[in-house]
């Protein structure tokens, strides 16, 4: 009855099922950390801005990110990943999001930063309505836990415009 | 093992992983580290299995005492074909209450 | 002589019910193994709520052999999101990052691009020949939690089957030869 074999398996299972709780505990310990985090966007110059041979509009700037996101850290993050998007409306589309750039911070020494940086990605349009449109720049983030829930969030920066003309 | 020492494993297993995992949270949380939380605990866990699995002699200071067989003969059981008419069920009862023996009071699981 | 009789049946009765007893708990286990996983099937509403990561194009976010959670809500799709999306012709889902949104004004349908954050170029390559977008029917659950290691177990008996016969064969076994 009470052989090694049954003591051995009655302390895995308990051991497993407080390594569960334990995670589960310091993923909810997440939910005490109050981040306060800046950042900052500017578009430097517009490289080039195009009516692609399938008729989508395509454009390509340069921007400055300059961000703080070190309270984001906590004991059970495992890196950050950011990326940029840029928000507008078209009369055909309610909303179009276009990933812009991004990246992932594996530390919290690397998380105040400052970037100067082309769009890493194709910022296109489908359709051509980009001439003169106002659009937002946000910075999105997700947090990615060691164990646990992920979070997510985002600071929005509205007020750029595409130039009037192709160029 | 004998019953008290099952007994002590067991309580003694669960507090200690307990213990562990408390002070493996509450260190890496006050550190900040994730690695060091499980460093710990996989410590605790090694050191509990050390303690509370192998037959170790302090589990068995509690031995049974059998009654010696030319001893048992002079207390013969009772006779069964008083309870035969009875269900199966009861008969079978009666003789784990009469076969099992008892310990420091403590009840024998049958 | 009658309690002769009487003890060899009852012992006989013991066998027949022990067999029962452990045909019971197997059976317990199956079926509550499978009432969980129906009911997080409910809760999530995804069709499948745990995915195990196959594939190396998360990383470091998700390594292969991590567990991750689904959820499938009516909420739209954003981009940053990491989705579980099924393509026409391949069997096996992707798990992978949205990095573009259009979303229709009239009728609410969305054009989604996906990455691998580990990969170089977006997901067209993946997609069915001449795919350009993913709608909403291709996406089966967004990931909201994630556990490292666990799926090793899965890949390792998918990988190797007579791991997962050794498994069953000892586990089998051992329910059989365990006393209550």
């Amino acid at each position: 009855m009470h052989s090694f074999g049954y003591r051995a398996n009655a302390l895995l299972t308990y051991a497993l099922t407080i390594l569960a709780l334990m995670c589960t505990i310091a993923s909810l310990s997440d939910n005490f950390n109050f981040p306060s985090p800046s950042a900052e966007i500017q578009v430097l110059n517009f490289n080039w801005f195009q009516k692609q041979p399938d008729g989508n509009d395509e454009v390509s700037f340069t921007m400055n990110i300059t961000a703080d996101l070190q309270s984001l850290f906590t004991w059970n993050t495992k890196q950050l990943f950011i990326f940029v998007a840029a928000e507008y409306e078209t009369p055909q589309n309610s909303l179009n999001q276009v990933s812009l750039w991004d990246a992932i911070i594996p530390a919290k020494e690397h998380a105040k930063f400052w970037f100067q940086i082309a769009n890493k990605y194709r910022f296109t349009d489908q359709g051509s309505n980009l001439r003169g449109k106002e659009f937002n720049l946000t910075l999105h983030w997700h947090v990615m836990p060691k164990t646990g829930k992920m979070l997510a969030d985002k600071l929005v920066m509205s007020g750029f415009r595409l130039p009037e003309e192709y160029r | 093992m004998d019953w008290q020492g099952q007994k002590q494993a067991e309580l003694w297993m669960q507090i200690l992983l307990l213990v562990f995992s408390v002070g493996a949270l509450a260190t890496g949380y006050i550190i900040g580290s994730f690695r060091m939380m499980i460093l710990i605990y996989a410590g605790g866990v090694v050191f509990t299995t050390l303690v509370t699995v192998p037959n170790w002699p302090f589990f068995n200071r509690h031995l049974l005492k059998w009654l010696d067989p030319s001893e048992a003969e002079k207390h013969p059981k009772p006779q069964k074909a008083v309870v035969s008419k009875d269900k199966k069920k009861s008969s079978k009862k009666r003789e784990l209450d009469q076969n099992h023996p008892t310990v420091n009071g403590m009840e024998v699981p049958a | 002589m009658g309690w002769i009789g009487d003890t060899v049946d009852s012992v006989k009765s013991i066998q027949i019910r022990q067999l029962l007893t452990q045909a019971v708990s197997l059976g317990m286990i199956v079926t509550s193994a499978l009432i969980i996983w129906k009911a997080l099937m409910c809760i999530t509403g995804s069709e499948s709520p745990v995915v195990v990561v196959l594939s190396g194009s998360m990383e470091p976010g998700f390594k292969r052999g991590d567990i991750l959670f689904l959820h499938m809500s009516k909420d739209p799709i954003r981009t940053g999101e990491i989705v579980v999306f099924n393509v026409d012709g391949r069997e096996i889902p992707i798990v992978h990052r949205v990095i573009k949104v259009h979303e229709r004004q009239d009728t609410g349908e969305v054009d989604v691009l996906t990455k691998g954050d580990n990969n170089y170029g977006d997901d067209r390559l993946l997609y069915a020949q001449g795919q350009l977008w993913l709608q909403r029917h291709h996406i089966m659950g967004r990931a909201v939690g994630f556990l490292p290691y666990v799926g090793w177990v899965t890949i390792i008996m998918t990988e190797k089957p007579i791991i997962k016969y050794i498994l069953i064969g000892a586990l089998g076994l051992l329910v059989i030869t365990s006393k209550d």
